[in-house]
Parts: structure tokens; C-alpha cells; sequence
């Protein structure tokens, strides 16, 4: 260890008092930091998971205008070319074909309009959670007879409608082919899901029973496409355009990733993190201030000792050193001790699910269409940028005592007390 | 010659009042001198040994240290100087308190780069050699003011310098304390051939200096060279 380190390290725990005030300081911010950031990264991964698994994945990929329009005019050919190129696609964890529409939901004198979806069970289970969301009754067989007919409703559509389990309720909506298609399904199970719109309006059967009733053949609507994680969906979309090119004119088919497809989404993260950030530069300001402080007061005491340094020869570079290196020591203590406490922690917390109560959880709900809960979660950014930002800081913070100390006047420092 | 001041002269200024700290001064001191600079407060002898320790620079002439002028260094040059060419005592010993003895002493070599074996072995010859032999690990603070004095004398002479600067070294002694340090120096200065320079207002000092220079009211009054003592 060089003198200065050597000098530096020993001046620190000179005032041990003062010292264990400014580290507690680092401590605490660095622990809010991580813990805040931890809770966002869980909080907005949980949104995004939620929001992605209720509709169409992290990428959904229909034919061009669909998303727009969304009628079975817009199709994608259901002829294997499809399937092979997503199936050859790394970074796809799960993906589930669909045939999506509007039709009327009626049942005796009641009738209620809804988005029909038709899917493929055992893939869906892969791709979404509605079949975790049945609450009565039980989801769609995985080997359904087509001609079985059955419907699995969105609690409050069933309980507008006044359907219960084994009622049949008829279908009424416009085919492909442009004529009027109805059936009679079967109410098999209802769903709560924590979206109200999607409760008030869904209504999903099997992907071929829907084939039939809007008369698609081999066509289907869209193919819901889940990434790794939300972050990898940009890649895996340009994956797929890759993989998708060598079938399929550009414009035969429209890619999108959940964050096109809900821009809400994203803006309401967004306005979640700015606000959280503007809390943690206040926090990590004050930190730089406490550093500043302790610092300042150091040399101010050291005066008259920094002059006999320099007096006997430690050159003003040198000094100005010193002073950094003291400065990065308590910045550094803080950090270790911080995030010594906070990373293991915010380990146990991660994938513990806290439930929130009381009218802000019901209100998030009824907003937002997610379920109250948080939840945190460690990534290595979070630990990595925490502490390059609290370093930033304390560098800043530093820099005018040690530029103060370096300038010093030997002279002037040996006369002063 | 070591050191020498050509026609210096220091004014300070304070809230546009200016103090003529030395006026029109010459001295030159040679190698192996022991040389006191003596007069009452205000007379100008810690302005001079500042000028002549380049820790500060005059208003008019000129500074010499072992032919290099200092006026025109930068003040990271003089520092580099300082490190190089003197050693330093001061009036309230400025040890460095989260050091030990031993490391106050080697302070200044590890500054000049000179290795952890050398400087150890040159820091507790030194030690011993102010009779400090068993006190290397105390900090200063668990010393005596004689003690922490030595140290500084041992910590000044350890580099190797031309010339030890001393303010007012003995001022925070008492008596004994103080003619033992001075027996010290004057040893080192006879034996080791260490050159030393004091500002003193202390009548032990003066009287053991072989050379006495009097300021008063920043002007050189009286120089006069003594005969070497018999002790």
C-alpha cells in the first residue's frame, strides 16, 4: 500500500465517529437504491409478465392490419411454413396459435357482445395463464372433439349473462365467408382474471371449434410468441423476421412486441421509473453531500498537518490524491457494507410474492388490469449501476476538497491551527 | 555554498496595510555549519527560514539552493526540491499523527521513492541514534514533546539532506529536554556532518550555535562566527 493509501485509510478512522455517520449515510442510501430498484425491476417484470401472458405474448405475429383492423380478413396461411420458422427460432419459449374475433353471447333473453378466442389448449397453457384463472368449472380439454363445442367464459360476461356451468350459450358472429355463423357451447369453466375489461368481454374456445364457426379453414388470426423475457423481445422479433423472410413477403406479415402492441404499458413504467429515479438522485445528492461534509471538515481540521506534508515535500498532485483516495475510501465502505446487506436480502426477497390490500391494491387492479402484489428482482444491473453511481457522486463530491487541500499554501497551512 | 539569500526582501500585504517582513537581506550558509538565526518575534527569522526552506518566495531577490534558484520552480518543482535537498524541524514537532515513529521517519524516503528495506534499515539507525532505539512503533501521541522532537530531528536527518531547516526547535522543551536535544544536534552536526539552520529566540541555542545571526526588524544586525567548542 502506497503512502498515500497508507495515509488516507489511517485518516478515516481518525475520527471514527464522524467516519461511522458518513458510512451509515452511504449505507442507507445504497440500501434504498437497491432494495427500490430491486422492488421496480420485480414490480414492472411482474406487470409486463402478467399483461403479456393475458394477451398475446411478448411478440405476436398476425397478418398485416390485423391489430388494427382486427377481422378475419387480415390471415395468416396455417400451412406449416409458419410453425417451421418459429420452431427454428432460438430465443422462443413458448408459442400458441390463435383465431380471434367478435361475435354476440347470448343465452335465453340475454346477449352480450365479446372477443372470441380460439386456441389451442395445450400450447396455450404454455403461452398464457388463462387456464390458471379458471375459477369455476375447469378449462378446455387439450384433445377436444371440435364438434364438443365448448366455452370457457370471463366471469363477469358469465354473470351478465346469468350462464352457468353446463348451460349452452350460442355464438353469433360473421364468418370468413362473410355469412352468419352460430353455434350452441357449452359453459365448461369461468375465469377470474384481474383485467375487468377482459372479464366483462372474453369468451375462449377451441382453436378448430372456432375454425369451423368462422368457417376459417386453413387460416388463423394470430400466433402469440413469449421471449426469454420482456428484454429479449426486440431480439426475437428480428429473429423471426429472419426466419420468416425466407417464406413470407414483408408485407404479408406484421411482427410486434408487447410494448407496440400496449404503448400504455410501457408509459406507465416509464412514469413509474422517473418518479422513482428523481427520488434516488435526491437520495444519492444527499450522499454526495455527506461525503462532501465529512471531507471538507477533515482537511479543515487537517489544515495545519496537510501543511507539514507539504512542507516536507508531498507534492500538490500527490495530496490532491490523498484527499480522493480518503474521499473514495468512505464512499467505498458505504458501498460494501450497503450492498453486503441489501444484495442478500433482496435475494430472499426475489420470487416472494407480498400481496397488497386496501384501496390502492383495488384501485391498481380496476386500473391497471394486474394483480396487487410485489415483487422484487435482482438483476446485475441494479447492483452494478448503483454502485457506479454512488462512486460517480462521491468522486464529484471529492473533487473541491482535494483540489481545496492540493492548492494549499504550505505556509499559510503551517500558520493555521 | 548551500543556501544563500541575495538581497531579499518580503512584504506581506493585509487588507491593503504591507508589512516588510525582511528588508534588503544577504546570507549564505556553507556545508557543515551550525547556524542560528536569532532576534525577537517579529524580527524576521521565520520569514527567512521559510524563504530559505522554499516554502515560500520573496518580493524582490533572489534564493539559492545548492546553485538551482528557486524563484522561477513551480510549486510542484519545489516541492520536489524540498523533498530532495532539506529537512525540516518545526516548532510544535508536526509529526504526523497516524503514523508511527518509525514511520514519520521513513515518511520522507518512501516520498523520494527509496525502498521498504533501505528506508527501514535508514529509519532505525536513526532512531537509534536519538536514542530511540525501542520506540518505533509509538504514535506520537503516546510519546513525550522531547520525544516526538527527536523524532522529527530523526525523521529531518533520515532523507539526508544539505541542509536541516529548524524553527524554533526547542520552544515547547523545558530546559533539560531542550539542551539534550541540542546536544543531539550539535553530535550529528560533529559527527555526521548534518548542516543546520534554527530561528531561535532560545539563549541555549544561540549560545551553542558556532555561528549567530541577528535580525531585527527584518534586517540583518549582527553575524558573527564563534570558535569551535571544545565539546
Amino acid at each position: 500500500m502506497g503512502i498515500e493509501t497508507r495515509l488516507a485509510w489511517r485518516n478515516v478512522w481518525r475520527n471514527p465517529r464522524r467516519t461511522a455517520l458518513s458510512v451509515a449515510a452511504t449505507v442507507f442510501a445504497v440500501f434504498l437504491v437497491i432494495l427500490t430498484v430491486g422492488m421496480a425491476s420485480g414490480v414492472h417484470e411482474k406487470i409486463i409478465e402478467d399483461a403479456v401472458r393475458l394477451a398475446s405474448g411478448h411478440v405476436a405475429l398476425s397478418g398485416r392490419g390485423y391489430r388494427h383492423s382486427m377481422t378475419l380478413e387480415q390471415f395468416l396461411p396455417w400451412d406449416g411454413r409458419i410453425e417451421q420458422a418459429i420452431e427454428n427460432t432460438a430465443g422462443v419459449r413458448a408459442w400458441a396459435p390463435r383465431i380471434s374475433s367478435f361475435a354476440l353471447i347470448s343465452i335465453k333473453d340475454r346477449s352480450q357482445g365479446g372477443m372470441v378466442i380460439g386456441v389451442s389448449p395445450e400450447q396455450e397453457r404454455n403461452v398464457t395463464t388463462f387456464a390458471e384463472k379458471v375459477v369455476t368449472g375447469r378449462f378446455l380439454k387439450s384433445q377436444a372433439n371440435p364438434a364438443a363445442h365448448e366455452v370457457v367464459l370471463g366471469r363477469r360476461l358469465a354473470d351478465r349473462l346469468g350462464a352457468k356451468l353446463g348451460d349452452e350459450v350460442l355464438l353469433y358472429g360473421v364468418a370468413y365467408s362473410l355469412e352468419t355463423a352460430y353455434a350452441l357451447f357449452e359453459v365448461v369453466g369461468t375465469m377470474a382474471l384481474p383485467d375487468p375489461r377482459l372479464e366483462k368481454n372474453l369468451a375462449i374456445v377451441h382453436i378448430d371449434a372456432a375454425r369451423d364457426f368462422y368457417v376459417y379453414e386453413n387460416r388463423i388470426t394470430e400466433v402469440a410468441i413469449l421471449a426469454e423475457n420482456a428484454d429479449a423481445s426486440v431480439a426475437l422479433l428480428a429473429e423471426l423476421e429472419r426466419a420468416l423472410a425466407t417464406s413470407f413477403a414483408e408485407d404479408e406479415l406484421e411482427l410486434e412486441t408487447y410494448a407496440q402492441m400496449m404503448p400504455e404499458l410501457v408509459q406507465l413504467i416509464l412514469i413509474d421509473d422517473a418518479g422513482m429515479y428523481i427520488t434516488l438522485t435526491i437520495l444519492v445528492v444527499v450522499v454526495g453531500f455527506g461525503i462532501l461534509n465529512t471531507i471538507l471538515m477533515a482537511i479543515l481540521e487537517r489544515a495545519h498537518e496537510l501543511g507539514v506534508v507539504l512542507a516536507l515535500g508531498l507534492k500538490p498532485m500527490a495530496l490532491f490524491r490523498m484527499i480522493y483516495v480518503e474521499s473514495m475510501l468512505l464512499a467505498g465502505l458505504g458501498l460494501v457494507i450497503g450492498l453486503s446487506l441489501a444484495l442478500p436480502l433482496l435475494a430472499w426477497l426475489q420470487g416472494i410474492e407480498i400481496p397488497l390490500t386496501g384501496d390502492a391494491a383495488k384501485g391498481t387492479t380496476e386500473l391497471f388490469g394486474m394483480q396487487a402484489v410485489m415483487t422484487f428482482k435482482l438483476e446485475p444491473s441494479n447492483p452494478i449501476l448503483s454502485t457506479l453511481t454512488i462512486l460517480f457522486v462521491a468522486a464529484l463530491a471529492a473533487l473541491y476538497p482535494a483540489i481545496k487541500a492540493s492548492r494549499a499554501h504550505p505556509v499559510d497551512a503551517l500558520r493555521s491551527l | 555554498m548551500i543556501i544563500e539569500a541575495i538581497d531579499v526582501t518580503k512584504v506581506y500585504e493585509t487588507r491593503g496595510v504591507e508589512t516588510r517582513a525582511l528588508d534588503d537581506v544577504s546570507l549564505a550558509l556553507g556545508k557543515g555549519e551550525f547556524t542560528a538565526l536569532a532576534g525577537p518575534s517579529g524580527s524576521g527569522k521565520t520569514t527567512l527560514l521559510n524563504l530559505l526552506g522554499a516554502l515560500d518566495t520573496p518580493t524582490s531577490g533572489k534564493i539559492q539552493l545548492d546553485g538551482v534558484e528557486l524563484s522561477d520552480l513551480s510549486a510542484s518543482a519545489l516541492s520536489a526540491l524540498r523533498l530532495r535537498k532539506l529537512g525540516f524541524v518545526f516548532q510544535a514537532y508536526n509529526l504526523i499523527p497516524v503514523l508511527s515513529a518509525r514511520e514519520n521517519v521513513e515518511f520522507v524516503m518512501e516520498l523520494q521513492g527509496i525502498s521498504l528495506k533501505e528506508r527501514r534499515k535508514r529509519a532505525d539507525e536513526v532512531l537509534e541514534r536519538v536514542e530511540l532505539g525501542g520506540l518505533g512503533d509509538k504514535r506520537p501521541l503516546e510519546m513525550s514533546g522531547g520525544q516526538q522532537q527527536r523524532v522529527a530531528v530523526a525523521r529531518a536527518i533520515a532523507s539526508r539532506p544539505s541542509i536541516v531547516l529548524a524553527d524554533e526547535p526547542t520552544a515547547n522543551l523545558d530546559s533539560g529536554t531542550a539542551q539534550r536535544l541540542l546536544d543531539l544536534m550539535l553530535q550529528l552536526n560533529r559527527e555526521d556532518g548534518v548542516t543546520f539552520l534554527f530561528s531561535t529566540h532560545d539563549p541555549l541555542v544561540m549560545d551553542s550555535a558556532r555561528r549567530l545571526v541577528r535580525l531585527r526588524d527584518g534586517k540583518i544586525i549582527g553575524d558573527e562566527t564563534k570558535a569551535p567548542s571544545s565539546t
